[in-house]
């Protein structure tokens, strides 16, 4: 039973990225169940239009930023909820782990159109405010997945021990509670990517024309051959792959 | 170095547990173990000597400074903790230096006084492993070498033993103690196991709902309960309440006994305590303070069976034990009678 569920769902997974490996690969494809004829020109293409390389390297900046900025702000953040909430102020940490899911992200795109998109600030279109807007959209994200480990480990104990070993509370963040989540904020930042990548809500409202990430490019080449669809999309699925994969890395050689 | 605890409250906010008014001292190098059932306040007193509770009433003095206004890091105390808490990210050795590294010594010299400690808890060969690799009571000699590493003023120990099997809970008991009076450490041991706190300690504090029943050697504990509850904590005996009918009598209602009175008036309630083993199987008519009766439920613990002896009219079986149970009656020396105030 739990293996044929696994195996129709499997299938309702992978079918359709199977599909689009297959259809990137096709001559032509219309009105039919898999398409004809064997190429490699809609990668050709791709690679030939400027516009998808540059959304490609614009999305994968945007992502590492945001991994960057996520990993150095959800680490203290987590932290304070984590001992906030044994304090009892349990508020604060469930407004952070609901967030994401109550907020959707268009209603902080259009309210970062209607603030940067005045004299004093008008820096709508600008990289730096799609960095800020992806960090804050997938910050949520990073710090559960860090609060769940905090609580998990039960680091209270292991920060008692290192306390009465003489250690001050910057040196038991450092040595003994950082080390101790590089494992979780591992994971969390593959996620952080990945959701970053995938983006489309925010990046389409706030990205310029010289910065659009490729999901919003991405849109437009569903009104040309399938083909070339196709292959633009087995692309992001690499890119997001590259992305986790780099970021987790990078950490793994800084600690 | 002493460690002096004068007059000492604590309260839980919105709860009626904590400590009231506890005052004890323990010596420079001595080992003073603290029992007492669930919720006595065992722990509190030793979270607040590490300083990881704070806002205690009274004064707890460690070389006779007050350590009220110093925060837990600058206290200088080693403690081992029930769960071990070793750090799972470093290596045995490193954990044990970490104290040491904290204190700013070169890399040299605390990696030579770790892997010192290490050979004294006899797991030198373990080094360079990894936490997650040794057993729990190796894990348990890793956090007492991490403590003294730090040449503690004082040592804290909270139930290090009571997440271990029991075979390698003796033997480690042992090795505590030996360490222990090796590095002459002041030391304060928490734990719920009144057997431990016998065998290992110089003397044990009895703690129940926050207050000090007694403070005593472990054998005066045992033979000289000061009360009720003390003898119900520690070591197995048999209390029967009863009345003093005359100088060196008591009058049980079943039975009347003779007992050291100790100058109480006649009339006066007391409870009657009795030790297991100096219940006397079968003896001969006419020894006094004979009972006759039939041996209950009896268990066969290997070098003894200690069972329990009805006798007809007692509120409750005395605990005896032998090689045997009694066949017919039982007798008990009376100055092995202790009578406890009510």
């Amino acid at each position: 039973m739990v293996r044929g569920i696994s195996l129709v769902y499997g299938l309702y997974l992978l079918l359709p990225m199977a599909l689009l490996v297959v259809g990137s690969f096709g001559q032509s494809w219309t009105n039919t169940l898999l398409p004809s004829g064997l190429t490699g020109h809609w990668y050709a293409d791709l690679w030939a239009d400027p516009s998808f390389r540059k959304a490609f390297v614009s999305s994968l900046t945007v992502a590492l930023a945001a991994c960057a900025i996520d990993a150095v702000l959800a680490l203290p953040l987590a932290y304070a909820l984590y001992h906030g909430a044994r304090r009892g102020h349990a508020l604060a940490s469930r407004i952070v782990s609901a967030m994401p899911v109550a907020v959707p992200a268009i209603t902080l795109g259009f309210g970062y159109m209607i603030v940067f998109n005045t004299d004093a600030m008008p820096w709508l279109g600008s990289t730096p405010l799609l960095v800020a807007a992806h960090a804050i959209a997938t910050l949520p994200y990073l710090t559960n997945t860090l609060l769940t480990d905090l609580r998990h480990l039960g680091l209270e104990r292991l920060e008692q021990a290192a306390a009465t070993l003489g250690a001050t509370e910057w040196q038991r963040f450092t040595g003994i509670v950082m080390p101790s989540l590089r494992q979780s904020l591992l994971s969390g930042l593959v996620m952080v990517a990945a959701l970053s990548i995938g983006e489309f809500n925010l990046s389409n409202l706030l990205a310029g024309f010289q910065n659009r990430t490729y999901p919003v490019v991405l849109l437009q080449a569903f009104y040309g051959a399938t083909g070339f669809a196709c292959a633009a999309t087995v692309v992001l699925l690499l890119l997001a792959c590259l992305a986790a994969l780099l970021s987790s890395s990078a950490l793994r050689k800084s600690s | 170095m002493s460690l002096v605890f004068d007059r000492v409250s604590y309260h839980y906010p919105g709860s009626s547990q904590g400590l009231h008014d506890v005052s004890f001292e323990v010596g420079d190098g001595e080992l003073v173990a603290v029992i007492g059932p669930s919720g006595s306040g065992k722990s509190t007193l030793l979270k607040l000597v590490a300083g990881l509770e704070t806002g205690h009433s009274g004064r707890i003095a460690l070389g006779g400074h007050d350590m009220a206004g110093t925060p837990v890091h600058r206290r200088g105390i080693g403690m081992v903790f029930q769960s071990y808490a070793l750090f799972p990210h470093l290596s045995v050795q490193d954990n044990v230096a970490y104290g040491l590294a904290l204190r700013g010594q070169p890399a040299a010299q605390r990696r030579a006084r770790a892997r010192e400690l290490l050979e004294v808890v006899g797991l030198a060969d373990y080094a360079q492993r990894a936490i997650a690799q040794l057993s729990g009571g190796q894990q348990q000699r890793v956090a007492l070498a991490r403590a003294l590493a730090i040449d503690p003023r004082a040592l804290l120990l909270d139930e290090p033993l009571s997440a271990l099997d029991a075979s390698v809970r003796g033997h480690l008991r042992d090795q505590i103690r030996a360490l222990q009076r090796r590095f002459g450490a002041t030391t304060l041991l928490v734990t719920h196991d009144q057997e431990e706190a016998l065998a290992m300690a110089d003397r044990v504090a009895v703690l129940k709902d926050g207050r000090l029943l007694q403070m005593a050697t472990p054998r005066e504990l045992y033979e000289r309960p000061a009360q009720r509850a003390v003898a119900e904590f520690v070591g197995l005996s048999t209390l029967l309440p009863g009345r003093v009918s005359a100088p060196g009598r008591v009058d049980l209602g079943f039975a009347e006994l003779a007992a050291p009175t100790e100058g109480r008036a006649a009339g006066q309630a007391v409870h009657l305590l009795v030790r297991p083993e100096h219940v006397l199987p079968d003896p001969a008519p006419g020894t006094p303070n004979r009972l006759e009766g039939r041996a209950g439920a009896a268990r066969y613990l290997g070098s003894i069976t200690r069972y329990d002896f009805e006798v007809a009219g007692a509120p409750r079986p005395f605990l005896a034990e032998g090689h045997a149970p009694a066949a017919q009656a039982i007798a008990v020396a009376p100055e092995h009678i202790r009578l406890l105030d009510d």
